[in-house]
């Protein structure tokens, strides 16, 4: 309703009586109730560019994971996989919920993972490794808009996360 | 195909409606309450937490909105305050590796303590990791810059 323009801190009257340009503070203190009007706006409208910008670097990453999904990239992921299970203290197959939680999501790869008898330690390192890595593609999207390199981070994710796994197996083992 | 097709069209909304139910209040709360006193305590107390893997006071408020909440919210309010203010490259390298590494810390290490999980490992051994991580590829991106640089 207010004709004060979109951006809060070119809406400042610059009157006499406000304060000099550049002061920290926006006042003359507008009233409470107008004063929420406008945050309210401004966080809506902020609100929705965010959830643009998300939407549309997110809804292609998802497209693209559904896709892998469908090619069978997961099975075959996790068949190159396999033989490095046994450095983290884990059967071969963990391999699978590992490679959803890459590919799809962390609930995806619990979903998956409760199909393996795995011990307390086993569920323990696994669960560290998917949960610094996990829905590469739809956060990598994320890490893109950002300004950053999605797939660099992506890369980071697993190499860091495998190693943050093959040390806690460690350490768990010396308690 | 036809049923990939419907995969998508249900998943993308679920997604989309996910997004949206959550990124749109965030906004609204933090433009109301971001220049509240309290609100600004807490960004304080985190901000002199985080100062410690090298985030600023600015890249606090985007930062803990990560870490409470997940990735895709904090990027969302790391991309926001990329627009407002001048956050720089290094804040956002900085905050990017810590929140690749630890984010939405009560609902993802909740599905897996679900699961039987150790809550000390998946919530206190990875912000300790996260914080490592943080550190030696800050450390090392510092000094590729600096001989990029020269």
């Amino acid at each position: 309703m207010e004709s004060t323009g979109d951006d809060p801190a070119s809406a400042r009257p610059a009157t006499a009586s406000g304060p000099p340009f550049g002061a920290p503070s926006p006042s003359p203190a507008p009233g409470l109730g107008a004063r929420l009007r406008r945050d309210l706006r401004i966080g809506v409208k902020a609100g929705l560019q965010t959830f643009w910008e998300l939407a549309r670097v997110m809804i292609p990453a998802y497209g693209l994971t559904l896709v892998l999904e469908r090619l069978g990239v997961i099975e075959w992921l996790a068949h190159l996989a396999r033989p490095l299970m046994s450095v983290l203290g884990l059967p071969g197959d963990a391999a699978v919920p590992l490679m959803v939680g890459y590919v799809l999501n962390i609930y995806a790869a619990v979903g998956s993972m409760q199909a393996l008898h795995l011990s307390a330690q086993q569920i323990t390192v696994l669960a560290i490794a998917i949960l610094i890595g996990h829905n590469l593609l739809v956060e990598g999207a994320v890490l893109h808009k950002a300004g950053m390199n999605g797939f660099a981070f992506g890369a980071l994710r697993v190499v860091a996360g495998l190693a943050a796994a093959a040390v806690a197996n460690l350490l768990m083992g010396l308690f | 195909m036809a049923d990939l097709l419907r995969t998508f069209v249900t998943g993308s909304l679920d997604l989309l409606l996910r997004v949206f139910l959550i990124v749109v209040p965030i906004m609204v709360v933090l433009e109301l309450f971001e220049g509240t006193k309290a609100f600004r305590a807490v960004v304080r107390a985190w901000a002199r937490v985080v100062r410690h893997v090298g985030l600023n006071e600015r890249s606090a408020a985007p930062t803990l909105i990560g870490f409470l909440f997940g990735l895709a919210y904090g990027g969302g309010v790391i991309v926001r305050d990329i627009r407002r203010h001048d956050l720089g490259r290094r804040q956002v390298f900085i905050m990017s590796t810590f929140l690749s590494m630890v984010h939405a810390i009560a609902e993802d290490s909740l599905v897996f303590i679900a699961l039987g999980a150790s809550v000390f490992w998946v919530v206190a051994y990875r912000i300790v990791w996260a914080a490592l991580v943080t550190l030696a590829l800050t450390a090392v991106a510092t000094l590729v810059v600096r001989r990029r640089k020269a």
